[in-house]
């Protein structure tokens, strides 16, 4: 980005006038993140080394005994591998069918109008309420899904999809997959629209099918792009919560206990901030080192182009 | 697309399966609640898709039993007041950044890094901050914390747009001895007035959706958000679903109001926003 001219003006008081419109207009933000995101940090950190409890904090310099309890004593190593495994499948598989609907869509000419707003519900959906809707749809007793199958005659007997070990978490997926695969579809259709049509009609002179031409000019053309949608989808779904509170409480047993809400229980259920400070910690470098190789991946094929 | 005309008639017909499958699959839960909301204790057990007598008395019910209204007001204001702070701060850095190249590389950077950051770190300190500034438990407190928690992603919508606008309008205006708050006001708002919206909407309702730190920091009925309000439904014994399906049906026409009436901006809000 080209940087503007400094200060037409020319004159010592120009560029005072400039700074001052600088800073002026930049500090908010500055003090804004600095107590949302610098601040949290900071008191993070002396909490995890002290005996803190949620009334009373700081009672104590304990050193490492938090993050070594965390590791040790608790179910905090399990959640944070179900995040990462929540936050890879759920992001892939959303992006697969988000990509191929946004392909299909972008064929379509008409309609367009009523299918952005079929699309656009879900996503704008509070996920606390997603969570109801899916209990709606997979409830043992008076879930619509149990009431198909026992109609059909493929079961005999409801299947209670959250209080079963195997079933807890990929149902977790599903409403997941249903809330934000519209984002992708939104995305990845942007993203077409911005392929140069030159490049695919050559191809398709040239004889090669849509679907080779799709695989071979036009998926690599995107690739970037997909991965930044990726990265950006990884990294929310790093932070779910709502769904796990609402859907299944982490239960079964620990099935689908991921780390935001591993650490949710530690300080407001157990009210021991320094161990869930120590466990929030631990979960922030780990979710930089998970999007960290997406991040260097994107930025080799960026260069590559 | 000149491409199509190669597609055979089974590639069509499996873009068409998946389309109308993949729509079905968006719809059904909505319409499956919403259905349920009319559906008495019996009917929900019959797991059909519409009710066979259906009956309205599941919304007077749900209203008596929790304050639906009064905790959908609560959310609408805290997104409001939420969504003012936002762009309040939000806009003129981005101008700064964008235009001045003012902390051109700090700002991008540390704005990505608290979007990255799970906001489950930023709980307990701002638990104990709402705490000693007195805003616990407050719909100005929780407008704060929602209102900081969307600064990045304010600016990085916002940027797009300001991004946009040709460098010769801002250095016209400042020739011409504008100053820069007033070019700000008088020349650029104006210009990205369309995506102020875009964003301000988006923030609104990430804002109205929001739970973790509407569930830590409101617990009085006087401040006390409707997605709290839900997951608390959750908690009891006896679920009365259709009840439950109403409150959570009011709870969603206020977002889908704003996604009906606004989708042109919301789509266009994120794609410039996050393609870019």
């Amino acid at each position: 980005m080209a940087t503007p001219p400094a200060a037409s003006f020319g004159s010592d008081r120009g560029a005072n006038q400039r700074k001052r419109a600088e800073w002026s207009m930049t500090l908010p933000l500055m003090a804004g993140l600095a107590i949302f995101a610098g601040y949290p940090l900071v008191y993070l950190v002396l909490l995890a080394f002290s005996r803190s409890d949620l009334g009373q904090q700081f009672q104590g310099f304990v050193g490492l005994e938090n993050f070594d309890w965390a590791l040790s004593g608790t179910n905090f190593s399990g959640s944070v591998g179900h995040a990462i495994l929540f936050a890879l499948i759920v992001s892939l598989v959303q992006l697969a069918l988000g990509l191929y609907l946004a392909v299909i869509l972008s064929k379509i000419v008409r309609g367009g109008r009523w299918l952005r707003t079929i699309v656009l519900l879900p996503l704008m959906t509070p996920p606390v309420m997603v969570g109801i809707a899916w209990k709606l749809i997979l409830n043992p007793s008076g879930g619509w899904l149990n009431g198909i199958l026992l109609r059909t005659g493929l079961i005999d007997a409801p299947i209670s999809f959250f209080g079963n070990h195997d079933l807890a978490f990929p149902a977790i997926m599903l409403a997941d997959t249903w809330q934000w695969t519209p984002l992708i579809v939104i995305l990845c259709f942007a993203i077409l629209q911005g392929v140069p049509h030159d490049v695919e009609e050559a191809a398709a002179l040239d004889g090669a099918y849509p679907k080779r031409i799709f695989w071979t000019v036009t998926l690599p053309m995107i690739a970037p792009a997909l991965l930044s949608v990726y990265l950006l989808r990884v990294i929310m779904a790093l932070k779910t919560f709502d769904l796990v509170y609402t859907l299944t409480f982490g239960g079964p047993g620990n099935a689908t206990n991921i780390a935001t809400f591993e650490i949710w229980k530690t300080a407001l259920r157990e009210f021991d901030a320094g161990l869930a400070a120590a466990q929030t910690l631990m979960f922030a470098i780990t979710v930089s080192v998970v999007t960290l190789p997406i991040v260097l991946l994107h930025n080799h094929l960026e260069k590559r182009r | 697309m000149t491409a199509s005309v190669q597609d055979t008639r089974t590639d069509r017909l499996i873009r068409f399966g998946f389309l109308a499958a993949m729509l079905i699959f968006f719809a059904l839960p909505i319409v499956y609640l919403f259905s349920t909301s009319f559906k008495t204790p019996d009917d929900v057990l019959q797991g059909r898709l519409l009710p066979e007598a259906a009956t309205l008395k599941n919304y007077p019910n749900a209203f008596a039993h929790v304050p639906v209204l009064r905790m959908i007001w609560n959310s609408v204001a805290v997104a409001l007041l939420s969504g003012v702070i936002t762009l309040v701060i939000a806009v003129p850095a981005t101008y700064a950044t964008i235009k001045l190249g003012a902390f051109r590389r700090t700002v991008p950077n540390i704005t990505l890094a608290s979007y990255a950051a799970p906001p489950i770190i930023a709980l307990i300190p701002l638990f104990y901050l709402l705490q000693t500034a007195q805003l616990m438990d407050s719909i100005p407190g929780l407008a704060l914390v929602h209102g900081l928690m969307n600064l990045p992603v304010a600016f990085w919508l916002l940027k797009s747009f300001v991004s946009d606008i040709p460098a010769e309008i801002d250095e016209a205006a400042w020739i011409d001895g504008a100053g820069y708050w007033h070019t700000l006001f008088a020349v650029i708002l104006p210009l990205i007035f369309p995506g102020i919206l875009a964003t301000a909407l988006i923030c609104i309702i990430l804002s109205y959706n929001e739970f973790l730190f509407a569930s830590a920091l409101t617990f009085s009925e006087a401040s006390r958000t409707i997605t709290v309000g839900m997951s608390l439904f959750q908690g009891e014994r006896l679920v009365n679903f259709g009840q439950m399906a109403a409150a959570s049906f009011t709870g969603m026409v206020p977002i889908y109001l704003i996604a009906f009436l606004f989708q042109k901006h919301l789509v266009g809000g994120l794609t410039q926003g996050s393609i870019k």
